[in-house]
């Protein structure tokens, strides 16, 4: 055994230029797996993060029948108590009550369907960064009485800017209808346009004066520490207070869901490709290496060294330049990922023409301990499995055939 | 030609080494066509989900619509236009009329607000299969005073199959419009707003109930491919100069989709440049190995007085004519393999995720010719690149060494 490292050692030192091909191959193909994972990953997080964080939150109350039907007195039971309760609870960072009904906005263009969503300021701001998506005018702690922001494509669609009124029409606890005209005081734009074309937003306060007597509450919004606590806080939440049903962020986005599943598959079937190709081209070179030392090889054969050492000569080879290639490969691939983390990478130079990008155009990624393991261990996996054909043709060689060649 | 000959020649004379060759390079161009054929497929898949539910990839309207939506800036259409439209270009496949307009719906005691669209059942069916989200009854057929509505929306209002449904708004020109509907089924849409929205009414019906005889708000134009949109628009547009109607394709229409998927599109693409890079680093290593092994050829040749020059020349025609043929069977061969996978079905949670959201689940792939070719393209020159190697190797040669090992 001593024997053959020191003759695997020896061969790798003996073509260094064939040496340092292979570990260059696999030093690459693990610096493009963990980077082309770490970018996707990257990606994924962020859509996710800007949703919860503007709009959706790690999970939500309603009253069970709300989100189906959108009336406005299908409000929160026990909303107090539910509001001390989750003060009480270290896993909750912050939370948000609103007070949200289906109605129409009505300009003089047209008319259309919208959720109206009454918002507490204070609270709002605290937990959700929706007020970054204002692209106009003011939010809407601005002094005008009645005010509203509504979605710069709503606004376009009815023609409408700041300074203009609508008016909107809902039906108050009592089932009656209500009309109201509110003053629009900014234009927003999220990351979906049906989300702009369907959502005003109004105070709080302003609204439940319009739909009833006494607070009411359709949604709260809550923000946890760690995403992880979504679900088992959902679960408390809906045995402490059987007339409300609490839902996680994946229960109440199946966009997100899919968003998150499909980009899932999407990483898999890419590495799978990526890796092949390495894989191909680490056979290839293995491959073409074995043809410029069959004469080497006969040589061993024919003074005597049996077959399995031969083969084990040959994969002790892949093996220390495959350990060598990760060490190298890995500690690239975190220096890099450690470098874009921090500084993001611009897509922008990906983008086709002059075409302007969304939000999120920068990407920081990320990758889990977990999937660096499991990168490494494929990469180690195939350059071994790649090399193990290349040494099965070696072995068969016919030693007086190969000793006469070139 | 001697050149040609001989390298001719020296390619078949070590037929193991230009196998082995080949198949790098064809293997570079099947993950490179795969890859970007995924990407593609998925895009298409997305474009087309939005575009047959939203816009259509074209969409003529009357020019002031798009200023002001109202059904007083709809426009008359009729046979003659349809069939104009039909005949400024061969790759229309459907031209499908709708009156769209947003209404009261009632039951009879409360109401909610309602995305009204009046279609042709049998063309729109034929344009997004709408019928297939059927979850109760039937679709009407044309000229009959029935409606199809959201689940949704049926759900807010209690509604169900046989029952009747008050539709209450306002017509063209500020005539009252107001109508009894049976409802004859009911549809779980795909889009989440539409099921809490829509309501499907035949055509006919429709604009008599909006005092709009023969009249629409938009007419949706599909197009055989996606991308044709431009060269068709151009068309249309042509046909339709003297009118007052104005032509938009799905990007002008939806511009925040596109840019959403500007987004999903510059991924793959850095993912590609990725995946060129391995595929670089693999063939260097073979290309690399070969001219090892034949740099006792190459010494013996020069030694005997072949000028460096034309040896460099045969070795240049010889990876010429190699790339050449591995990129052409790189090309079939990722084409019959990409006919064999597609589509790639999902399945577990990818799968339910899809579902639920009222997709197919699968990622379909795309067979844009252009793609084929131009991923072919770019590997062939990664090929040449590499191959630069033995070239400037053969330049620097030291004879006498390469002679000797």
């Amino acid at each position: 055994m001593k024997t053959l490292i020191a003759l695997s050692w020896r061969n790798i030192w003996r073509h260094p230029a064939r040496s340092s091909v292979l570990l260059a191959a696999i030093i690459v193909g693990l610096w493009a797996g963990v980077v082309a994972v770490g970018m996707v990953n990257g990606l994924m997080q962020q859509r996710i993060d800007y949703l919860i964080e503007s709009e959706i939150t790690h999970a939500q109350v309603h009253h069970p029948e709300f989100l189906a039907e959108g009336y406005s007195w299908l409000d929160i039971p026990d909303h107090d108590e539910i509001v001390s309760w989750l003060e009480n609870d270290e896993r909750v960072v912050s939370f948000s009550s609103r007070t949200i009904t289906d109605g129409m906005v009505q300009s003089p263009v047209k008319t259309s369907g919208v959720r109206i969503r009454g918002i507490d300021m204070a609270s709002e701001t605290r937990t959700t960064n929706f007020h970054e998506n204002l692209v106009e005018g003011e939010y809407l702690d601005s002094e005008i009485r009645n005010a509203a922001i509504i979605g710069e494509r709503l606004a376009s669609e009815h023609n409408m800017e700041v300074g203009n009124r609508v008016v909107l029409t809902f039906e108050d606890i009592n089932n009656e209808l209500i009309s109201a005209s509110f003053n629009i005081v900014g234009l927003f734009r999220s990351a979906s346009v049906d989300y702009d074309e369907r959502n005003v937003f109004v105070r709080a306060d302003d609204f439940i004066d319009l739909l009833s007597d006494q607070p009411v509450y359709h949604e709260i919004g809550i923000m946890l520490s760690d995403e992880e606590f979504a679900a088992p806080l959902v679960d408390e939440l809906n045995s402490a207070f059987p007339g409300i049903k609490a839902q996680t962020w994946r229960q109440l986005s199946p966009e997100l869901s899919m968003l998150v599943e499909l980009g899932g598959v999407m990483v898999i079937l890419i590495t799978m490709i990526i890796m092949l190709a390495l894989a191909f081209g680490i056979l290839n070179t293995m491959l073409m290496a074995l043809f410029e030392r069959m004469r080497e090889i006969g040589m061993l054969l024919s003074i005597g060294m049996s077959r399995r050492r031969v083969f084990g000569m040959i994969m002790l080879e892949a093996f220390i330049l495959t350990i060598a290639g990760a060490v190298v490969g890995m500690s690239l691939a975190t220096l890099s990922i450690n470098y874009f983390s921090d500084a993001g990478l611009n897509l922008e130079m990906f983008a086709e023409g002059a075409a302007q990008l969304g939000w999120d155009h920068i990407i920081y990624p990320t990758l889990s301990i977990a999937e660096y393991a499991v990168i490494l261990a494929v990469v180690v996996m195939i350059t071994l499995l790649a090399s193990v054909y290349p040494a099965i043709k070696g072995i068969r060689i016919n030693p007086l055939e190969a000793a006469r060649d070139a | 030609m001697t050149y040609l000959k001989l390298a001719w020649r020296n390619i078949w004379r070590n037929r193991r080494r230009t196998l082995i060759t080949i198949s790098a390079i064809v293997f570079a161009v099947l993950a490179a066509i795969v890859m970007q054929s995924m990407n593609r497929g998925s895009y298409e898949v997305m474009i087309d989900r939005m575009v047959n539910f939203n816009t259509g990839h074209l969409q003529i309207q009357d020019y002031r619509y798009d200023g002001e939506a109202s059904l007083d800036n709809a426009f008359h259409y009729d046979e003659t236009l349809r069939g104009r439209i039909l005949n400024a270009d061969p790759r229309i496949t459907r031209v499908v009329p709708r009156v769209e307009t947003f209404m009261l719906a009632a039951n009879d005691v409360s109401t909610r607000g309602a995305a009204v669209f009046g279609v042709d059942p049998e063309k729109e069916q034929a344009f997004n299969q709408i019928g297939n989200y059927l979850a109760d009854g039937r679709f009407p057929e044309a000229g009959e005073q029935t409606a199809v509505m959201g689940k949704g929306l049926a759900d807010r209002l209690q509604l169900g199959v046989g029952d009747t449904l008050a539709l209450i708004g306002q017509g063209r020109f500020g005539m009252s419009a107001s109508g009894l509907f049976e409802i004859a089924g009911i549809i779980d849409h795909p889009i989440r707003d539409m099921n809490n929205s829509a309501v499907y009414l035949p055509i006919q019906a429709a604009q008599e109930l909006l005092s709009a005889e023969d009249h629409i708000t938009g007419l949706l134009i599909s197009v055989q491919q996606e991308r044709h949109t431009g060269a068709v628009a151009a068309s249309v547009r042509n046909e339709l100069e003297a009118e007052e109607l104005v032509i938009f394709t799905w990007p002008e229409l939806m511009p925040e989709l596109l840019e959403l998927m500007e987004m999903d599109l510059a991924m793959p693409r850095l993912l590609t440049l990725v995946l060129y890079v391995v595929i670089g680093f693999g063939f260097f290593g073979t290309v690399l190995t070969m001219t090892m092994e034949r740099l006792r050829e190459f010494g013996v040749l020069l030694s005997v007085g072949m000028k460096r020059i034309s040896l460099s020349f045969v070795v240049f025609i010889e990876t010429l004519i190699i790339s050449a043929m591995a990129v052409a069977f790189g090309i079939t061969l990722s084409w019959v393999l990409l006919k064999l996978i597609d589509p790639i079905s999902l399945s577990g949670d990818a799968a339910q995720a899809v579902i639920d959201m009222g997709f197919e689940p699968i990622i379909p792939m795309s067979f844009a010719p252009d793609q084929f070719f131009i991923q072919g393209f770019y590997v062939f020159l990664i090929a040449m690149a590499v191959f630069l190697f033995p070239l400037v190797k053969i330049l620097k040669l030291n004879i006498l060494e390469a002679a000797r090992s």
